[in-house]
């Protein structure tokens, strides 16, 4: 297994949320501004990365019997390292995602990939299925976050860029660029429904790129058999 | 025998990994607990400096603080600024409220909510939209409602339920303070 496949795994063809569908409830909740996709995309990244490099390094020593609650053993500790590591030193994002932090201990793409992937697999190959699961995840987020942003309050960055004191920010002051002006926004696609439509529309989209690019994939061998 | 050891076995493994996760959760613990609380006094000042300008606050023991708040601070200058807490549309809303010495709000913060984004959440939000509603509750003396409810609050679109908590919230302090002296 080559990295540039595992990339575009997780980026594409096995994309966490689009294609396996996981991990969906805190997707929805929280993509509403770019400060928090980015957050809370980072966070899983990190914590799916340690998850899978630890329990794929003692993954010989689990028994069978119990390996479901050791995985939620050892997430659980990660996730909670990393809450109160945000809430001491980005305050501001731990309350902007307030209780979807602590609720990374039950998101399926971590607990998914340690039972599919990282339980079965050697450390090197679990600690590069997490970063690149993570971008994934992250880069859904992101677009979730632009999307629903700027149709819904008509700006992009908010919370992160355009800040008081500095034009990238830490605190969540941030006021984002404005491109749409205020008023004119469709708020409904900040509410957790406008969620549900910007996701169904972004696996909708992905569903077609994938089955045009299987099509083309099965197209080619086709021509290949024939000659 | 063989039975014994199967069932041992991974109650011990699964004992093992919880100790050394607990070990290292109280290590990062320890060296968070101080900036974490630091951060959540600055808040609470911040919040409280907001609603009533003090050089300094003096907290009330938790047996002399009336039973519809959650805290109370006694500003230097005269004054109280109470923590309290109403239920709004989607769960709690908590906020400070500051009580001139003659009993009249001088203003009100919210320092946690999870009202609908757009709709309720604007109540605590730093917008122009959130400061014009917050700024409504300036000078009022209890009781204090919306004008659906015939008081003299404009709610904001939509949030109606939002806008009753904090004015709950409001005169819940106001009395609370009168009850004082």
């Amino acid at each position: 297994m080559n990295a540039k496949k595992q990339l575009t795994e997780g980026l594409i063809t096995n994309n966490p949320v689009l294609v396996q569908q996981i991990g969906l409830c805190a997707t929805m909740a929280i993509s509403t501004s770019l400060f928090n996709g980015i957050g809370m995309g980072l966070s899983v990244l990190i914590i799916l990365t340690c998850c899978n490099v630890v329990i794929s390094a003692i993954r010989k020593i689990i028994p069978e019997q119990v390996r479901l609650a050791i995985f939620v053993v050892v997430i659980a500790g990660f996730v909670t390292i990393v809450d109160l590591v945000l809430k001491a030193f980005i305050p501001a994002l731990s309350e902007s995602l307030g209780v979807f932090i602590p609720l990374i201990v039950v998101n399926c793409i971590i607990i998914g990939r340690a039972e599919a992937f990282s339980s079965k697999e050697s450390v090197f190959l679990s600690f590069r299925d997490g970063v690149f699961q993570g971008l994934g995840y992250t880069c859904v987020l992101v677009l979730m976050c632009l999307f629903r942003e700027l149709l819904g309050s008509g700006t992009i960055g908010g919370g992160l860029l355009n800040g008081a004191t500095s034009m990238v920010t830490m605190d969540g002051t941030g006021a984002g660029f404005r491109i749409i002006p205020e008023g004119f926004g469709a708020g409904a696609l900040t509410l957790p429904f406008g969620g549900f439509l910007t996701l169904g529309v972004l696996m909708a989209v992905m569903q077609y790129a994938l089955r045009k690019s299987n099509e083309k994939k099965a197209r080619k061998e086709k021509k290949e058999v024939q000659q | 025998m063989k039975k014994v050891i199967d069932f041992i076995k991974p109650a011990v493994i699964l004992l093992l990994v919880a100790a050394v996760v607990a070990l290292v959760l109280g290590g990062v613990n320890a060296l968070t607990a101080e900036t974490i609380e630091n951060n959540d006094r600055v808040k609470v000042e911040n919040a409280m400096k907001a609603v009533l300008p003090a050089d300094s606050y003096e907290q009330f023991a938790d047996e002399d603080v009336p039973e519809a708040l959650d805290a109370l601070y006694a500003a230097e200058g005269g004054g109280w600024v109470a923590q309290v807490t109403e239920s709004g549309s989607q769960g709690n809303v908590t906020m400070m409220v500051g009580v001139s010495a003659d009993l009249t709000c001088t203003g009100v913060s919210i320092t946690s909510s999870s009202e609908t984004a757009g709709l309720g959440a604007i109540a605590s939000q730093q917008s122009e939209k959130g400061d014009a509603f917050r700024s409504q509750f300036v000078g009022l003396t209890s009781p204090v409602a919306v004008d659906k409810d015939g008081g003299q609050i404009d709610s904001i679109s939509g949030a109606t339920i939002t806008s009753r908590a904090v004015s709950t919230g409001v005169t819940a302090a106001l009395d609370a303070c009168a009850d004082l002296g």
